[in-house]
């Protein structure tokens, strides 16, 4: 379904990725994993095409990249807080709809598909909060569902749970796994722990230094991703 | 290290001296002092005529003291307070479209374009650097005396002001929302109306407030050049030497004004209270 080959980032001189290649099929959550600075949330930037590629392709399908096929859960959530629930997941149509449509309030089918997308999330009951008064959690939940009523094909998580306690994370990580599994979705999360990759994702990919190192089943140590070469003085 | 009754104590190292500094200091307040003596010559101040002016003063205040608090002087000077705070809220109310699309345009961020950003911050610097009475002078010759100068006057200055502080509020939002929708596909207009507006709108709504105080108390002075409203009344009353109804009207605009920024503050301080909510 994802398919990025060869790509290499440059930050200015210094190369942050050399030549990766990583897929990720249909109905799979693949987790990425890594230390700081090893590339892993350049990677997910190239993707989503938010940082300048110098060599490589990503496509999806086997075709060129829709800016739409592809949505983006973040680290810091990112909802309006002073705006419903419901109006923050209708925003994942805007993309969809026409400008005219969409400046006095959401057409009534975005507004349904909002709530099902809501539904899916399990917050359906929530549609009228305002989103900053639900806990961390439920927040990112609405995010997902912000994503999905963007009628994805690829859904990128860029270090989704880093902000939440671990019953959160769980839930949140369980969610996106049961959207790639049920709705065949493919979805590749930057994590930063290795524990959460082993139980709910389907294949984890090591990046150290801008590399590829690891690639396969989710139960696999991974503590080589995270030692320390040099003796720190 | 010393030790005192068992405190441990270390020498303070002496401070390095830097002359530039120094120097730079002195220069700051040599020139602020020449600025200061330059000042009292060119104004004119002169603590003499002061004590001699005291006679006339308190010949003002005599004839000032007490208020002439008579239905007939009182009734026009509460109806003028009105027409006064009616030119001080429709200035700021109908400043409202022009402020809002000027400031999307000279924020960064939701301005199209480098040019446009630049012309829109020009057009805002020109509107504030006019003060209103100036403006109220330019609408009483082309429209005639009356409140209807007056509030065209504040509309033209206060779009000046609040377009750069609601700009300023708009560059200071969080970047994240807006970044998610624009990943999302949503086009600027889009992201400024679904993500950036709605998370400025408290901060926003207190700057409009803040505005209306401050339009109530400028649309007096408006009145003094003949912009109708209280101000009016306060300028006729010296000019036929009235002092007593003068003072009458000054005691009203001190209700005006406290009852107005009294309610200004609340407002924002409840909307300042629901944002953390």
């Amino acid at each position: 379904m994802l398919a990025l080959s060869g790509i290499t980032v440059r930050y200015g001189e210094r190369p942050v990725l050399h030549g990766v290649d990583v897929t990720v099929s249909r109905g799979e959550l693949l987790a990425v994993l890594g230390a700081n600075g090893s590339g892993k949330s350049t990677l997910l930037r190239a993707a989503a095409d938010l940082v300048p590629v110098a060599a490589g392709q990503v496509t999806v399908d086997g075709g060129p990249r829709d800016r739409l096929d592809l949505a983006l859960v973040f680290q810091r959530i990112h909802l309006v807080r002073r705006r419903s629930v419901l109006d923050n997941v209708c925003a994942g149509a805007l993309g969809r709809l026409p400008l005219r449509s969409s400046l006095l309030g959401f057409p009534r089918e975005v507004r349904e598909e909002a709530m099902a997308c809501l539904e899916r999330v399990g917050l359906a009951d929530r549609a009228h909060d305002r989103a900053g008064s639900l806990s961390g959690g439920q927040q990112q939940r609405v995010a997902v569902a912000r994503a999905l009523c963007q009628r994805p094909r690829v859904v990128l998580a860029d270090e989704p749970v880093s902000a939440l306690d671990p019953a959160a994370s769980e839930q949140v990580l369980a969610l996106l796994a049961e959207l790639a599994h049920v709705e065949g979705l493919a979805v590749l999360a930057v994590l930063h722990q290795p524990a959460l990759a082993a139980r709910h994702a389907d294949r984890v990919v090591g990046l150290r230094d801008g590399r590829v190192v690891l690639d396969g089943r989710p139960d696999q140590s991974v503590d080589s991703l995270y030692q320390v070469l040099e003796p720190v003085s | 290290m010393t030790t005192v009754d068992g405190v441990r104590r270390l020498p303070v190292p002496p401070k390095p001296r830097r002359p530039k500094a120094m120097l730079i200091g002195w220069a700051i307040a040599a020139v602020v002092v020449a600025a200061h003596t330059v000042a009292w010559e060119t104004t004119g101040i002169s603590l003499g005529a002061l004590v001699d002016g005291w006679r006339g003063m308190a010949d003002f205040l005599g004839e000032a003291i007490p208020p002439d608090l008579s239905w007939k002087v009182l009734g026009p000077s509460l109806d003028a307070a009105l027409v006064t705070l009616w030119i001080g809220l429709l200035g700021t109310t109908l400043s409202v479209p022009i402020s809002l699309l000027l400031a999307l345009l000279a924020a960064r961020g939701t301005a199209p374009a480098e040019w446009v950003y630049q012309a829109a911050r020009a057009v805002l610097s020109f509107l504030r650097a006019v003060p209103d009475v100036v403006f109220a002078l330019i609408f009483v010759t082309a429209v005639g005396l009356g409140p209807f100068p007056g509030v065209l006057a504040l509309v033209c200055h206060n779009v000046g002001v609040m377009g750069k502080l609601w700009a300023e509020a708009l560059e200071d939002a969080d970047p994240g929302p807006p970044q998610a929708l624009r990943s999302a596909g949503a086009n600027r207009v889009q992201v400024a109306a679904h993500a950036l507006l709605p998370s400025v709108l408290p901060q926003l709504a207190g700057l409009l407030m803040y505005r209306f105080d401050v339009n109530v108390r400028s649309s007096l002075v408006l009145g003094l050049v003949g912009a109708g409203g209280i101000g009016f009344l306060i300028n006729q009353s010296i000019k036929l030497f009235k002092f007593d109804e003068m003072l009458t009207h000054i005691l009203v605009v001190v209700v005006l004004v406290v009852a107005v920024d009294r309610l200004s503050a609340v407002v924002r301080r409840r909307l300042s209270e629901g944002d953390h909510a």
